[in-house]
């Protein structure tokens, strides 16, 4: 009898998690009350989805999942797009601006971010919160000794020894339209000698370690002043500004109008020198993007009373 | 943290991340189970089933055998396209690949059963219901304990693979590891848990099975 019991309990537990189908318990994969925050695989943007995502669980009822790792802000895009997420824990105006509409910067940043912003919620019915307050770029970056030696201080200073030069490049930036390589190449008019497509967080070491001799990497990684890498200046205006925003899509935020407040409090608290301090954390502190986050929050009070 | 060793930076990320690796640690523990549960809840009825007939068995183990045959991350993507980022196309992955293990071991369980002992059932008026219940079942229940516990294995390390497509758990933090300064320690300290996860199940799965096995009672 006792047996039995066991199989009808049994069978009956293993139905309950057949019918729950795609939500499954513990995981909160998908439900109405479930946000979806994709992240790519830079630290930065999993310090700011872990952000978002604490935000939202400490002021509101609903619940976060962080989709991580996807590997360019492409990708990030499509699964806003196709339903698979609900915002981008950060786009940068700069980069939509080239990439998925295919535009070239004006010149004037706000001009840039305001037709990404509207073009955004006219076009994909996406909404670009206020922005966390800086702005990451990619920026050439050499070591002290490097620039010595080649007299480097702008980008077109590296012109002359170009064909000499090995640089290691972002690989999604390496072959992407709008501000990529091959644009790159027409507007400073030369290209490197060998140009090797890396994962981003690596640059920084590889061309400390000398192993690259210039590198292309984000401004506001912690590691260019520890390392002491000198940034080249962009004198051909080429990367247009990368504003950083929270992005939603316009449904979610109709269904949950309390997520615009929530995420309001973040807008403007983050200048580039707390995000390089944030990234230098996680990258080289032996601290994940969760618990800087967490520790960043709570010292400021989850910004409780701003922007209210 | 450069003049720390590496077992001292290990310790300091452990200090640092121990809620967040526990987190993570359940997470990828609840993917792999749920996946490996559905593949046994579909897996067993369709081995007890081919068991009957020799051709059908041929035909769908060769199926489970070509799933098997696909490099993970393949499969991760072609699912992908399906079902859409996130956790949900991890578990299915995990289901297709505990599959054929399970199947392939309780078709073997049934294979084995003594014709013999399944005689003397119906010689005793036992209906075929009744005979897959009381001898069936209990016989090959070992073999089939032997398939979840080779499939709930396999399915930790694929579910380490599944943080490709954004679904969380211990890969990324091995993720993580391979982009940061001194990446590690924290490599290890994803990878380490992942091994440690497999062992344990394995070794409580090992243990059911040789609780099940009838000829120890």
């Amino acid at each position: 009898m006792n047996k039995r019991r066991i199989t009808i309990v049994s069978v009956l537990a293993m139905a309950m998690i057949f019918l729950s189908g795609c939500g499954f318990p513990g995981l909160s994969s998908s439900s109405d009350d479930t946000i979806r925050i994709a992240a790519l695989n830079t630290t930065e943007q999993q310090i700011l989805a872990s952000m978002d995502q604490q935000m939202i669980e400490h002021y509101t009822d609903l619940h976060v999942t962080i989709i991580s790792n996807l590997g360019s802000s492409n990708v990030s895009f499509e699964a806003m797009k196709r339903g698979d997420a609900d915002m981008s824990a950060a786009r940068y105006d700069g980069t939509d601006l080239t990439t998925i509409l295919g535009k070239t910067s004006s010149g004037n940043p706000k001009t840039d971010s305001e037709t990404v912003k509207k073009a955004f919620q006219k076009k994909y019915g996406f909404t670009y919160l206020p922005s966390y307050g800086f702005a990451d770029t990619y920026a050439w970056m050499v070591t002290q000794a490097t620039a010595k030696k080649y007299n480097l201080n702008t980008v077109s200073d590296m012109k002359t020894h170009a064909s000499e030069l090995s640089v290691g490049l972002d690989q999604t930036w390496m072959k992407r339209s709008g501000d990529g390589y091959p644009a790159f190449q027409k507007k400073y008019n030369f290209s490197f000698g060998t140009a090797s497509p890396m994962q981003i967080g690596l640059v920084y070491d590889a061309v400390s370690a000398g192993k690259m001799d210039a590198v292309l990497g984000y401004s506001t990684d912690g590691r260019i002043s520890s390392y002491n890498l000198k940034l080249l200046k962009d004198d051909q205006n080429f990367f247009p500004p990368y504003y950083a925003y929270p992005v939603a899509t316009t449904k979610i935020l109709k269904e949950h109008p309390e997520l615009i407040k929530v995420l309001s409090k973040l807008s403007g608290k983050i200048s580039v020198s707390t995000m390089q301090k944030l990234n230098y954390q996680a990258d080289d502190e032996l601290k994940e993007p969760s618990v800087v986050a967490k520790e960043f929050l709570q010292k400021h009070n989850y910004f409780e009373g701003s922007n209210d | 943290m450069k003049n720390m060793n590496l077992g001292q930076q290990l310790v300091e990320y452990f200090i640092n991340n121990g809620m967040y690796v526990l987190q993570q640690f359940s997470r990828h523990f609840l993917i792999s189970i749920y996946g490996v549960l559905l593949a046994a809840i579909v897996g067993v009825p369709i081995g007890i089933w081919i068991s009957r007939s020799k051709k059908l068995s041929d035909v769908v183990i060769g199926i489970a055998n070509v799933i098997q045959t696909i490099p993970s991350l393949a499969m991760l993507s072609i699912i992908m396209l399906g079902l859409g980022l996130g956790v949900n196309t991890v578990i299915v992955t995990v289901f297709l690949y505990s599959l054929l293990p399970i199947i392939k071991n309780t078709y073997t369980g049934m294979q084995n059963v003594n014709e013999d002992i399944l005689d003397a059932g119906k010689g005793i008026g036992m209906t075929a219901f009744q005979r897959l219940r009381f001898i069936e079942l209990p016989l090959s229940m070992s073999v089939i304990m032997a398939g979840i516990r080779n499939a709930l294995v396999l399915a930790i390390g694929i579910t380490a693979i599944g943080s490709f497509v954004g679904s969380g758990g211990l890969g990324d933090i091995i993720i993580r590891g391979t982009n940061a300064t001194n990446g590690a320690a924290i490599i290890l300290a994803g990878a380490l848990p992942t091994a440690i996860m497999a062992i344990i199940s394995d070794g409580v799965l090992g243990f059911l099975e040789k609780k099940l096995d009838p000829s120890r009672h």
